[in-house]
């Protein structure tokens, strides 16, 4: 029995082991594959946070190209040198990327223009161009006028949207309204670091200027057109770098930049910027070593995550552990219980049994030996039956089976009765007792003598034979009856002091090896209890040992 | 717990219908305010035997003859799907009227009926040129008198039309800057106004067979508006005229000289916007003159007889007779205040009796609507600012939310007299303000040109000032001031949204000018004539541009931080879609509140009515939302 206990023991441990390595393998697992997640996860944010910053970047030019471009259609032809200015001032301050602004100040006629653009009877000609930048000198603005036109050739910027301009009025369906879209791509030219914007006329003025490629009319109508040519430098684009951990350098490259001596140190992507820079692109850079910062920023938070969660794990490993621990032991107080409660027992039917065995084996017997044998079976069977009324009893006081007796005891009889039958069983046992403050209490006496019986069993049998005495002392304190069992025995180690009220509880040593079954004082709690009292104890070792009980008083 | 949320719901309930009760018996439905009239525009025949007027049948409005004496009435016209704008008799048989053809470019066609339906004949062309009517009466029974474009699209020619065969005969070759014409007492054309833009030149003949001389030269802010042929002196006129005085008055001129003989009627506080000139007489009726109404000045005893006898017939309103017959002896009258539009009525001067024929709108009961108020208060700058106040009923006015309504412009203002959107607006527990802003017109000469140019500058102060004094009256809710504007005044009013320094809490704009330029691009080609002065007026293009800018909330969308209601007739030629889409792109951009209408026009009270109710529901809501409960 002893070796199977060992081994179910053995068996939770190594499964609580077993279950601890694979936990730890787990975590080492998951760490791993979260560092590695970490790798891939920023490796892609590497590449694809690119949009991000492209987005944030550009957002700037597409204020400049869905706001500030129109605003030009918003003068609807009127805009002339010193408005034109002040617009471009504006403008050139709040998108830095703008570098240079040439303004064509100019005229839709009927009639052929010298410089400008001749189609049918429908001319389109600057009357001035500006231009406006920050690093234009003040005498060089105006590049043309019609007085003077040496100095200014009608570029490629005005013909490129003029060309535009006339094939789209050719093929215009004056039948139905053109859309907002439609009017906006043909009346701008977005080029290479470079956009063209002209005013769009009213729809009516757009009809009218069909017409006049056809016939001339009458008055001859001239119509004022603003074109703008926006000159742009990508490279005063402002990056705003929205990963600063994950991205080292951007830089503004042309479409062709490939460094070769960077691969091995460095991680790179790139992206082409829209529109009209699109010959250059946003060139991301970082050192490996910057990246892996970032991949264990990202890592860190992941790990402590898994920690936290193998701790909980192994916390409850733990504690299952100590539950099974305690079961343990509590399974231990039963076995030895039992082999008590066995023990107890056999000692009375061997005794009977050799008695039996005795009268049956012997031919004749004497009187003398008959009165022996028969005082001897009868103690035995008081024995055995003092024993199981014992078990029986806190069976059923511990499951509330009796029914509490209320009767009226005189203390100092019930004491003395009590002594009285202990001093008949050990003569060597000394008694003393004293009571004060009541002479008669209510109470089970059937019970009550249980309790006193079992005390002073306890005090004679942990007590050594020189010292083997007991104080009793009953007094009425505050409405309640406290008795005091005081003897100077052995005394209880204070490690154990909590232990002594449990079932089955014993404490190792000479005095209880045999005739004990650690039911004692789980009975005497279980009674005090069942009577509504408290019990308690108070003990030095090798010095004595003080029970304590207050039972409820009722006169 | 469930219990108290069951008893928080029911109370919750409770309320509710509290609340919808008392809007029920308060609110009237938005179609009453503006309902059709079935019938309208009544006229009187010249033999004063038939009465006619337009009748409406659906959507479609038809011509009907009605025989004052039998009762019998006949329709004449079958329109199908195009409406007839505007008729007049023309002789006691035949009347004449026009039919809307297109309505972007605002083109008729002219015709000419008998007064049974039968003998219709259309007098204008062809589509490309416009017919005009000078005079309302056929001279010889057979011609009229019209001004027309056909020689030269830009050029208004005279013509003598006759309308038995339709033939032209041409009675004056326009030299091209001619943009008025103007008959004797016998139909000859012995007047004309010239404009070379921003001057405009009186040219005067002593008969048809001399050339036009010119007498007088005035710059665009004054006024000289002749009235009629003084009888007996070919050379004098009368006139409404405000050359060498602030406000007009009614003046006799010499043409030979161009002198000015005698104030009829005139002085510094008043001014004179019109005449009535008795044909029949042969004199001077009355004089018509602003202040904070209209009012007469009789110059006729037997014309102000009449109208004492009308004051006596229908008490406490006012009334305008709209046409009468040759004899003087049947008239059309109208009714009206500012609470109640008022009524047709069929007088006999004879018999002194008067027989109602229509009301304008029946759903309007009088005692429901809100007391118009003239109110005026002192500008920054000194000026008198004066305009309107409209109270809600039943509320004290104090503290009450405001809706500023400018009026639209450039150059007009607002008037005593019942108007649909304010009443609605009170109707709905508003306090309406009506600004007469420097710039608006009967108001004399300065207050006019103290507006030039100041749209979004000084015009703008005249708003807030007006706010300041009406919140100085405890009348209004300084926490509480929406402004709503069409036109010009929806200018206004996203200009005070542009430069709002918390006065106003929202603004709404119905076809608002929203950009300036755009407004001076769209005056069409034939009246280039007038863009000199629409460039005084709101401002030159290239010389004021920073002002213009200023002035054109499409410039200055980043500066709006208020609530917004925009509608836009898609219509409308003075502003474009394109331009108030953008408009509303640029404020969403911000994440402003931005409430979007496209609606195809309200202002036509014969059509519309769909979009009409759409549009000031959605008007409701908005200052509902962002004023009224805020």
């Amino acid at each position: 029995m002893i070796s199977e206990k060992i081994t179910g023991y053995r068996k939770n441990f190594l499964l609580i082991i077993t279950f601890i390595i694979l936990m730890s393998v787990l975590f080492v697992l998951s760490l791993f594959l979260a560092y590695n997640f970490s790798k891939k996860f920023i490796e892609n944010e590497f590449v694809s946070e690119k949009v991000n910053v492209l987005e944030r970047s550009i957002k700037p030019y597409n204020d400049f190209f869905q706001k500030k471009l129109p605003e030009v259609s918003y003068y609807n032809g009127y805009l002339d040198s010193t408005t034109a200015s002040n617009f471009v001032d504006t403008l050139l301050l709040e998108y830095p990327f703008v570098s240079k602004v040439i303004f064509y100040d100019s005229e839709v006629r009927n009639t052929p223009v010298s410089d400008g653009l001749n189609t049918g009877r429908f001319s389109f000609g600057p009357k001035d161009i500006y231009q406006f930048g920050s690093l234009v000198p003040l005498d060089s603005v105006k590049l043309f006028s019609r007085d003077d036109t040496r100095r200014f050739i009608v570029g490629d910027d005005f013909n490129a949207l003029a060309l535009k301009l006339a094939s789209y009025i050719e093929s215009l369906d004056t039948s139905r309204v053109p859309s907002q879209d439609e009017l906006f791509s043909n009346f701008s030219n977005v080029r290479s670091n470079k956009i063209t914007y002209l005013n769009i006329p009213r729809i009516e003025d757009i009809k009218m200027y069909k017409k006049m490629l056809r016939s001339t009319l009458t008055p001859q109508p001239v119509y004022q057109q603003d074109m703008l040519s926006f000159h742009l430098d990508p490279y005063k684009i402002k990056i705003i770098n929205t990963r600063p951990k994950l991205y080292q350098y951007i830089k503004i490259e042309p479409l062709t930049y490939d460094p070769i001596d960077t691969t091995a140190t460095y991680l790179s992507t790139e992206i082409t910027l829209p529109g009209p820079f699109s010959d250059f692109k946003l060139y991301f850079m970082s050192s490996k070593s910057f990246v892996d910062k970032e991949i264990r920023n990202y890592f860190l938070p992941i790990a402590m995550g898994i920690l936290v969660f193998y701790a909980i794990v192994v916390l409850v490993a733990f504690l299952i552990y100590r539950n099974l621990n305690i079961n343990q032991k509590m399974f231990k107080l039963q076995y030895d219980f039992v082999n008590n409660l066995t023990h107890e027992f056999k000692t009375p039917v061997s005794v009977i049994k050799i008695a039996g065995n005795n009268i049956k084996s012997a031919t004749m017997l004497t009187d003398k030996e008959l009165l022996l044998y028969g005082k001897i079976l009868d103690e035995e069977a008081d024995k055995l039956n003092g024993l199981m009324n014992k078990l029986l009893a806190f069976t059923q006081i511990e499951n509330k089976a009796i029914v509490l007796n209320r009767d009226e005891i005189y203390i100092e009889d019930f004491i003395e009765s009590t002594v009285e039958s202990h001093k008949l069983k050990h003569p060597d046992f000394e008694f003393t007792y004293e009571v004060s403050g009541f002479t008669t209490f209510v109470t089970d006496p059937v019970l009550l003598g249980s309790l006193f019986d079992n005390l002073a069993e306890n005090a004679y049998k942990y007590s050594p034979a020189e010292r083997k005495r007991l104080h009793i002392s009953a007094r009425l304190i505050k409405g309640k009856v406290v008795f005091r069992f005081t003897d100077q025995g052995i005394g209880i180690p204070s490690s154990e002091i909590n232990n002594i009220f449990k079932k089955f509880f014993r404490i190792q040593n000479q005095y209880n090896q045999n005739g004990s079954v650690g039911l004692g004082l789980a009975f005497c709690k279980e009674l005090v209890n069942f009577m509504k009292g408290e019990i308690s104890v108070r003990s030095r070792e090798n010095k004595g040992t003080e029970f304590k009980i207050v039972l409820p008083y009722n006169d | 717990m469930s219990l108290n949320t069951k008893y928080l719901f029911l109370l919750l309930l409770t309320l509710n219908v509290a609340c919808q009760q008392r809007r029920s018996v308060g609110d009237i439905p938005i179609d009453d305010f503006f309902k059709l009239q079935d019938k309208m525009a009544y006229r009187v025949s010249p033999d004063g035997l038939n009465i006619s007027y337009f009748k409406l049948e659906g959507d479609r409005l038809n011509l009907y003859v009605e025989a004052i004496a039998s009762g019998k009435s006949k329709m004449i016209t079958r329109m199908e799907d195009k409406s007839i704008l505007f008729y007049f008799w023309v002789s006691n048989n035949e009347l004449i009227y026009y039919k809307e053809s297109d309505v972007a470019s605002h083109r008729s066609d002219i015709f000419i009926i008998g007064k049974d339906g039968k003998q219709e004949r259309q007098l204008s062309k062809d589509d490309t040129s416009r017919l005009r009517i000078l005079e309302d009466q056929l001279i010889d029974g057979r011609y009229l008198l019209v001004s027309s474009n056909q020689r030269d699209s830009t050029v208004f020619d005279v013509y003598r039309l006759n309308v038995r065969n339709g033939e032209m005969e041409m009675a004056a070759k326009n030299p091209g800057n001619i943009t008025e014409w103007r008959t004797d007492a016998e139909g000859k054309l012995r007047l004309a106004v010239s404009t070379d833009g921003g001057n405009s030149t009186l040219l005067y003949r002593a008969s048809e067979h001399e050339p036009f001389q010119p007498v007088m030269t005035n710059t665009f802010n004054t006024t000289f508006t002749p009235i009629a042929f003084q009888p007996g002196s070919p050379n004098i006129i009368y006139a409404i005229s405000n050359v060498n005085r602030d406000k007009a008055a009614l003046v006799e001129v010499d043409c030979h000289t161009g002198k000015e003989l005698k104030v009829l009627f005139g002085s510094d506080t008043l001014n004179v916007t019109d005449a009535t000139y008795s044909r029949k007489k042969s004199r001077l009726s009355f004089a018509v003159y602003e202040t904070w109404k209209k009012e007469k000045h009789f110059l006729d005893e037997s014309v102000r007889q009449i109208y004492e006898v009308l004051d006596s017939l229908l008490p406490k309103t006012e009334t305008r007779i709209l046409d009468r017959d040759q004899a003087e002896n049947v008239f059309v009258v109208r009714t009206f205040t500012d609470r109640n539009p008022g009524s047709y009525y069929l007088y006999y001067a004879d018999q002194r009796k008067l027989k109602k024929l229509r009301d304008f709108n029946p759903a309007i009961h009088e005692e429901e609507m809100c007391e118009m108020k003239p109110a005026s208060f002192p500008s920054r700058d000194g000026l008198t600012i004066h305009g309107y106040l409209t109270l809600p009923n039943g509320i004290s006015p104090e503290g009450l939310p405001v809706v500023v309504l400018p009026h639209d412009g450039p150059v007009d203002r607002t008037l005593w007299g019942y108007n649909a959107e304010v009443q609605f607006l009170a109707n709905r527990g508003y306090a309406v303000f009506q600004v007469n802003y420097r710039g608006s017109s009967g108001y004399g000469k300065k207050f006019a040109a103290a507006g030039y140019k100041q749209w979004g500058c000084k015009i703008q102060h005249d708003i807030i000032d007006g706010v300041k004094w009406l919140i100085d009256q405890d009348i209004a809710d300084p926490k509480r001031i929406g402004i709503y504007g069409s036109g010009f005044g929806g200018n206004v009013a996203l200009n005070g949204a542009c430069q709002n320094k918390g006065t106003f809490v929202c603004a709404a704009s119905n076809s608002g000018i929203i950009n300036l330029f755009t407004y001076l691009k769209s005056i069409p080609p034939y009246s280039k004539s007038t863009l000199q002065m629409y460039y005084e007026i709101i401002g030159d293009p290239l010389a004021d541009a920073d002002q213009m800018r200023w002035a054109s909330p499409l410039f200055q969308a980043d500066k709006i931080n208020i609530p917004v209601f925009l509608a836009q007739n898609t219509k409308d030629q003075n502003t474009s879609a394109a331009e108030h889409l953008q408009l509303i792109r640029n404020l969403k951009k911000r994440e402003m509140n931005v409430t979007y209408l496209e609606h195809d026009g309200i202002s036509y009270p014969s059509k519309n009515q769909e979009s009409r109710r759409k549009f000031y529901a959605a008007l409701e809501q908005f200052l509902e939302v962002n004023l009224k409960n805020r």
